[in-house]
């Protein structure tokens, strides 16, 4: 089976400092749901930003769906951008546009018509039940709200891989479950999840979920400490 | 590649004016007002040096100061008629007596006749080509051979120090048009820092959604071109008012050296030319510095 991502001995280095990541290897597989624990300052956002290629790695070999994304010229990967949604810490909403153009933004940039686009955002406004709200700029919305309207941009083009930092991080534990069960829907439709989160009570929320753990930028195994113990995660010796 | 002026709404709508944006066309219209106008005079200079020094250049006159009326009246048509075999030649006429007192008056006043002070029979000749030295001492000495009383003005002689006073004001038009565009250039450069720096967030998240890094630079370009094709517009239209007030107060000054010849086609057209020039620059500008920013991101 070919792997969504694939990490072979994959350091990250900021400028000059020591490795913020080192001798990260793994594979994701298709239709799985991840979550990426750790301290805080463990290396997890660093290590979503190579996924959801923000950065190259410093070292080492990394290959996205199938292809070698270290060498690939610069000019090839916005193509493979269009097919990772990305839900940021701190959102990253448009602040001038609405809920509605937020959420339509993904689909204009892949060249989307207008009127193709008006049925799937509006299916995802009412999924997120923010139709009332469509026309709201991000400010007006409230934190929770501005997650769900993040979260809906980051899934409405169908992405192969959804990449969520901390996507629960400031909500209520009711919300942060109803979030996490839209991440399971996706992942029911076929979508590769990887979810980073310091909260290692949601990991029971997802049935079947793995568990891939980060420690001072170094990969460990499952703790195996979960209430439903993930299949094991193919992690490459 | 579509036109600027088709920005779908959506468009428009996630690169919308900011602070700066919003007095960047009247900034625009403003520089353009003061290039169009600088252009417009080095124009109307360059056209007038030019105008004079061909025309006048190649003309002189040549005065035949005989006392007696009636020998001076065949002296007139014969060395005229000498003058149109003249090598290097090309149009002699005879200045008739009548428009000769004319010419005279203003100085000498009105009495000319009455006091019976004689005026010199005139005849103006046009060369060719504007005339050498060597072509001009030829000619005087030949025609001391034909008559003893005679003279030749060159227009050169008198229009020159005017002609250099024109050509001075001209480089100063000119160097004054330079700095304008070099200001402008560098207000577009800044209004283009300005709008990259308030929408850095916009861009980084669009790229980040796998945005290509020429639908981001298009997106900027359309918006700028926008501005500057609407503060340039403005600023020419002032600036083309201002010009066609001025050119009808130069008519009316009656001044054969700056009105006469109106404005010409050329010249319009080149002013046509500015904000298109500039609005050109713009859309380089635009793309050029989102392109740069988005190369330092991966
Ligand atoms: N852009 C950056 N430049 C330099 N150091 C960074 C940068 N981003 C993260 N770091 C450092 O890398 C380490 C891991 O950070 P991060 O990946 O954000 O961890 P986590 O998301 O697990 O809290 C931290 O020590 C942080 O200071
Ligand atoms: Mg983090």
């Amino acid at each position: 089976m070919q792997s969504v991502a694939e990490f072979d001995n994959v350091g990250l280095r900021y400028g000059t400092d020591a490795e913020t990541l080192s001798d990260i290897s793994f594979k994701l597989f298709p239709g799985s749901f991840y979550f990426l624990t750790g301290p805080s300052g463990a290396g997890k956002t660093s290590l979503l930003k190579l996924l959801y290629l923000a950065h190259r790695p410093s070292r080492g070999a990394i290959h996205m769906f199938g292809q070698d994304i270290v060498t690939m010229p610069r000019a090839r990967l916005p193509g493979f951008r269009r097919r990772i949604g990305v839900v940021f810490q701190d959102f990253r909403l448009v602040p001038h546009l609405s809920a509605f153009d937020n959420i339509a933004l993904p689909l204009r940039i892949a060249g989307i018509a207008e009127r193709d686009l008006l049925g799937p955002v509006g299916e995802m406004l009412s999924w997120i039940g923010l139709t009332e709200r469509a026309d709201a700029r991000p400010a007006t919305l409230s934190g929770g709200e501005q997650q769900r309207v993040a979260i809906a941009r980051a899934v409405i083009g169908r992405p192969e891989l959804l990449v969520a930092d901390e996507p629960t991080g400031n909500v209520d534990p009711d919300m942060a479950v109803r979030l996490l069960q839209l991440f399971a829907a996706l992942n029911r439709l076929g979508t590769t999840v990887v979810v980073a989160t310091h909260d290692i009570h949601l990991l029971q929320e997802i049935e079947g979920a793995q568990m891939v753990r980060l420690d001072k930028g170094r990969l460990s195994d499952p703790t195996g400490s979960l209430k439903y113990p993930p299949r094991p995660l193919v992690l490459r010796s | 590649m579509r036109l600027p002026f088709s920005i779908p709404d959506h468009d428009r709508r996630l690169i919308p004016d900011g602070r700066l944006a919003g007095i960047m066309p009247w900034i625009i219209a403003i520089m353009l007002f003061l290039t169009a106008l600088s252009a417009a005079t080095a124009v109307r200079l360059g056209y007038s040096v030019q105008a004079n020094s061909s025309g006048l250049a190649r003309q002189a006159t040549v005065q035949l100061l005989e006392p007696d009326p009636a020998a001076r009246a065949t002296d007139q048509k014969r060395i005229a008629a000498w003058l149109e075999r003249f090598p290097g030649v090309s149009a002699v006429r005879a200045v008739p007596e009548s428009e000769a007192r004319q010419l005279l008056e203003p100085w000498i006043g009105s009495a000319v006749e009455d006091a019976g002070i004689p005026v010199p029979a005139l005849i103006d000749i046009a060369f060719a080509s504007p005339p050498d030295n060597a072509q001009l001492r030829a000619l005087r000495i030949q025609l001391v051979r034909q008559t003893s009383n005679a003279r030749v003005d060159t227009h050169s002689s008198w229009i020159a120090p005017l002609l250099s006073f024109l050509r001075t004001i001209l480089w100063i038009a000119l160097s004054v048009l330079l700095l304008l565009l070099v200001a402008t250039a560098a207000t577009v450069a800044l209004s283009v820092r300005a709008a990259l720096n308030t929408h850095r967030s916009t861009i980084e998240i669009m790229h980040m959604m796998g945005s290509t890094d020429l639908q981001v630079a298009r997106l900027f370009q359309r918006r700028i071109a926008l501005d500057s094709l609407f503060g340039g517009g403005l600023g020419l239209s002032a600036a083309i008012l201002v010009l066609v007030l001025v050119g009808q107060r130069f008519s009316a000054l009656g001044s054969g050296l700056l009105a006469g010849e109106s404005f010409p086609i050329i010249g319009w057209l080149l002013l046509a030319l500015i904000p298109l020039a500039v609005t050109g620059l713009a859309m380089l500008m635009a793309r050029w510095t989102v392109l740069s920013a988005l190369k330092r991101m991966l």
